[in-house]
């Protein structure tokens, strides 16, 4: 096993174990970190593969945008309570999970060696309409979300 | 030996499983909002072969996904903040009526 290789098997073991956490743990503010701690584990194997974009993108807009938010929302509402699997819900989640198993077993073939490929200087040129458009979504989206909370009385 | 791919999609596909299961023995919506962010944390692993194949096309995936998720997490934040105004509660059988009261 090379270097990139047990690189992104470590990376990796360590996102599963603290993807695990959230599931174990039972309070919601320690499941907030752990989640974080898995995002930031993920952007690492982005950055072993070398495209830095989307390194940055998930740092910055999924960690440090989303993720504190989530931290915070979750250090308010810090409640402990009893864990209880839905047995309806089991069967579509088995379903589907057979499925994407599935479908990387038979689908997936081939080395996974990223393409050199100016990802930042492509930003301002091949992608700048799109970065307007889906700032402008969210942009909207907060918008209505602000709204909507003004309209609901406390 | 164990490919890259092999190992890329196996983690992508635990956390994936992690995710489901954290999200059907959620009580309350924090715990399903963290789990919906797993399970995008998911979907960027597996996002990831395709920089090989498409680099291009692979990053303006990274970068729609990336940015519909971030805005949809964000208003269901929103969305647990009003839950709780209204109904006095974030636990999951507050919502699990639905829809309009007549």
């Amino acid at each position: 096993m090379d270097a990139v290789t047990s690189l992104i098997a470590a990376a990796g073991a360590f996102a599963v174990l603290s993807s695990i956490g959230v599931l174990l743990t039972r309070d919601n503010f320690y499941a907030a970190l752990y989640m974080s701690v898995t995002m930031l584990l993920i952007a690492a194997i982005y950055a072993v593969y070398n495209v830095q974009a989307v390194v940055v993108m998930i740092a910055l807009i999924f960690i440090g945008a989303v993720g504190i938010i989530t931290v915070a929302v979750a250090a308010s509402y810090r409640s402990m309570p009893s864990r209880r699997v839905d047995l309806l819900w089991v069967a579509p989640v088995i379903v589907v999970f057979a499925i994407v198993c599935y479908a990387y077993i038979k689908l997936a073939k081939g080395a996974v060696s990223p393409i050199e490929f100016g990802y930042f200087s492509a930003v301002p040129t091949d992608y700048l309409l799109v970065v307007i458009f889906l700032f402008s979504v969210i942009i909207l989206m907060m918008l209505s979300a602000i709204k909507l909370a003004r309209r609901v009385e406390p | 030996m164990i490919s890259q791919l092999a190992i890329l999609l196996s983690i992508s596909a635990a956390i994936l499983l992690i995710a489901y299961i954290t999200a059907i023995s959620s009580r309350d919506l924090v715990r399903l909002l963290i789990s919906l962010e797993l399970m995008f944390g998911a979907v960027f692993l597996a996002i990831l072969p395709l920089f090989s194949i498409a680099p291009t096309m692979a990053f303006a995936i990274a970068l729609l996904t990336i940015f519909t998720s971030a805005s949809e997490l964000l208003v269901l934040i929103t969305a647990i903040i009003l839950l709780d105004k209204r109904k006095k509660g974030i636990g999951v059988d507050k919502v699990a009526v639905g829809g309009d009261s007549l």
